[in-house]
């Protein structure tokens, strides 16, 4: 009888639900349906905080030169040509950079694949300080800017680790703290290149030396991604691939089930629009103050970082935004108000062009950049439920599009001297409308799109399960999606919260 | 937000004040009444830091008497010629001399003696960068505005030239520190895989 008592125990323990062992609230997928902003806790928080703060300090990287330009393009002889080039080499390698990252974080987990990435990209950091010609120049910033493909691994980390009525707010302050960057590193380079001037070294010296603070943060925060972070609640993905918890997927069904989902591309195009042009704008914005209005370093780039700054609230307010747009009107909400802020945002940049006034100039600014960063968090509040299979290069694609758009923007009207920087400006805020347009044509046929409405029998279910094959869902492979459709039964707004899909494990509330 | 808005309010208004005070000057107005000569030979390339150039600077003497009579300083800058300038706005030429871009560095002011002549030995500072410079004199008169001017070149700014090559602001311990940190980063990846790969084989 005791051996019989001792196996009963034994087993109820090994079916007790993991959900005890987490501080923080969690649904059945063990994501965190609470979001403690200044909490550490394991495993949830504690990768919001080490995923932001690593693609901060990739963000302070990539923007570490524009700043201190007008010290590195006497020290290198460079031209307005050389500068434009380099700008677009900054960020077309990030295209590249965050597909691959879609791909490894489905493949390897985040953890892995960002550390990975951000540890490989740090010498191009480092040896900044060493060039001493525009080619150099252009190689390092480009090698640098792979750094961003980590945007990829963070939204993914969030996506895994956060419920979707969290997930909004989750990517909005992962990736809004991360771009935070753009603007902390015009304010950091400068003040350290005063730093080091003042303390002996001529200009052309003390710009080389202050390159390492940012060398230093990434390779810190890279090697504290690797040595406290979790890829899941439950684990790392080779521990839970080995206990066959988790299924290894294919690349190349993976793939083949993201470029079919024409969703993706359509995101991938409206980011560059808002994210491509953040971007743009950091790394024009400086030079561009300190030339039309005759400032001085400093105060150029205090104006540039407060654009920048702007991501502290802006982003995570479009992610905050979308998550209640969500609440009363289901994944119509999220759609309809991207599409107005990110229009409103390409109607302020026109503006900033025609601002000839100092004062005016900076206010036109400050609100452009509140609208277009909040663009990119309202994205990424509908990223997460465009696919679960293939969530990672999904996002890869959304974040790749932003570079694309930053490469497109900077060739077309910020290399040469064919346009004047003001006139570009407001011609960028033309594309930024006219590309904007698209996300209109977005439906998802559970919950509606912008123009029209769900389709009578069509479930969050069914939209999932069709990622994979009949085959596989005999195999089980596609339980994480069926957990995760029902987890996302709110997305049909208010008036659906009584639809037929009711997640097994909880008692309905209204009976 | 708003403290950013009150301290550019605040620039914006010293900006004004200053701007006020001092009347525009144009460029094209100012008489080329000072003869300008500089050490350096056309063409030739001289080490920052290290070389240095001997700049002369006399009153046209065939000017009527009472030209220089608002001449109190004279001011000696290295400035850049149309070839340094190309694809370079930041080195704009502009008519309206506080909008102009084309003299950046001061090497010396003057003052405007009996003597209407003058020279300096100017050691080309550390700061100076890799260009192709001319040296230019302003008169300046009592309010320090630009009353008239002398060059070492011509009109087209395309004579008599001469190269600066600027120190690279790199060192040895820049080489050495960016070398080890990149190979601490590289190598700290590589240990946190092998210890994945251990935990993984348990």
């Amino acid at each position: 009888m005791e051996e019989n008592s001792n196996k009963s125990v034994l087993q109820v323990e090994a079916v007790a639900p993991a959900t005890a062992k987490f501080k923080i609230p969690v649904d059945s997928e063990q994501k965190a349906t609470e979001f403690w902003l200044f909490s550490f806790v394991a495993p949830h928080m504690r990768a919001f905080h080490l995923s932001w703060f690593s693609f901060f300090c990739c963000f302070v990287s990539t923007f570490a030169a524009p700043p201190l330009l007008p010290v590195i393009r006497d020290n290198l002889n460079l031209s307005a040509t050389d500068i434009g080039n380099a700008g677009i080499a900054s960020v077309s390698g990030a295209v590249f950079a965050r597909l691959a990252m879609g791909t490894a974080c489905d493949l390897v987990g985040p953890r892995l694949a960002s550390a990975s990435l951000i540890l490989l990209t740090t010498p191009a950091v480092y040896f900044t300080a060493l060039i001493n010609s525009p080619s150099s120049y252009l190689l390092v910033r480009f090698f640098t800017g792979f750094s961003l493909g980590s945007f990829v691994s963070t939204q993914f980390w969030m996506s895994s680790m956060f419920s979707p009525p969290k997930v909004g707010v989750a990517n909005g302050i992962a990736g809004g703290w991360g771009n935070l960057g753009g603007g902390a590193t015009q304010l950091i380079m400068p003040l350290v290149f005063d730093l080091i001037h003042h303390i002996g070294s001529t200009r052309f010296t003390a710009w080389r030396v202050a390159f390492f603070i940012p060398g230093l943060m990434q390779t810190f925060s890279a090697i504290a991604v690797l040595a406290l972070g979790q890829d899941l609640p439950n684990g790392n993905y080779r521990k839970l691939e080995k206990a066959g918890d988790k299924h290894k997927d294919s690349f190349g069904k993976v793939f083949y089930n993201a470029v079919t989902n024409y969703r993706g591309w359509i995101l991938a195009l409206t980011y560059g629009y808002c994210f491509g042009v953040e971007l743009t704008i950091d790394n024009i914005i400086a030079e561009y103050f300190y030339d039309k209005f005759d400032v001085n370093l400093r105060t150029a780039g205090m104006i540039a970082a407060s654009f920048g700054m702007a991501n502290i609230v802006s982003r995570p307010g479009g992610g905050w935004l979308s998550d209640l747009m969500s609440r009363r009107f289901g994944m119509r909400g999220r759609l309809w108000s991207l599409w107005v802020v990110q229009s409103i945002g390409g109607v302020l940049c026109i503006v900033l062009g025609k601002m000839h006034n100092l004062s005016a100039a900076v206010v036109v600014m400050l609100l452009f950049s509140c609208f277009v960063q909040a663009a990119c968090g309202l994205t990424f509040g509908v990223v997460p439920f465009i696919s679960r299979r293939s969530l990672g290069l999904i996002s890869g694609m959304t974040g790749g599009g932003g570079n694309v758009g930053a490469v497109l923007t900077q060739l077309i009207f910020f290399k040469g001297s064919r346009y004047s920087k003001e006139t570009g400006i407001t011609l960028m805020g033309v594309m930024i409308l006219a590309c904007t347009l698209p996300i209109t044509l977005i439906y998802f046929p559970q919950w509606g799109g912008i123009l029209c409405g769900p389709r009578a029998k069509a479930t969050a279910e069914d939209y999932y399960a069709a990622e994979w094959s009949e085959d596989e869902k005999e195999r089980g492979y596609h339980s994480a999606s069926v957990k995760f459709a029902e987890n996302s039964v709110k997305e049909g707004g208010r008036r659906r919260e009584n639809s037929p899909t009711v997640p097994v494990d909880e008692t309905p509330s209204y009976v | 937000m708003a403290g950013l808005i009150s301290s550019q309010a605040t620039v914006l208004l010293l900006l004004m004040c200053c701007v006020g005070s001092s009347m525009a000057v144009f460029f094209s107005s100012l008489p080329k009444t000072l003869i300008v000569t500089a050490s350096p030979t056309p063409g030739q390339a001289l080490y920052a830091g290290v070389d240095q150039i001997n700049v002369t600077w006399s009153l046209n003497q065939s000017l009527p008497a009472g030209a220089d009579s608002a001449y109190k300083k004279v001011k000696l800058l290295l400035c850049y010629p149309p070839v340094s300038q190309a694809d370079r706005p930041w080195r704009k030429t502009e008519d309206h001399l506080q909008k102009d871009k084309t003299c950046q560095f001061k090497m010396v002011v003057q003052p405007y003696g009996r003597a209407t002549r003058g020279s300096y030995v100017y050691t080309i500072e550390r700061s100076i960068p890799t260009g192709t410079y001319f040296v230019r004199a302003y008169a300046l008169d009592a309010d320090d505005t630009q009353v008239a001017y002398g060059q070492t070149t011509d009109a087209k700014k395309t004579a008599n030239l001469f190269d600066v090559v600027g120190i690279s602001g790199r060192h040895a311990s820049l080489d050495i520190a960016a070398a080890s940190f990149s190979a601490f980063a590289v190598v700290a990846l590589v240990f946190f895989f092998m210890l994945e790969k251990r935990k993984g084989k348990k």
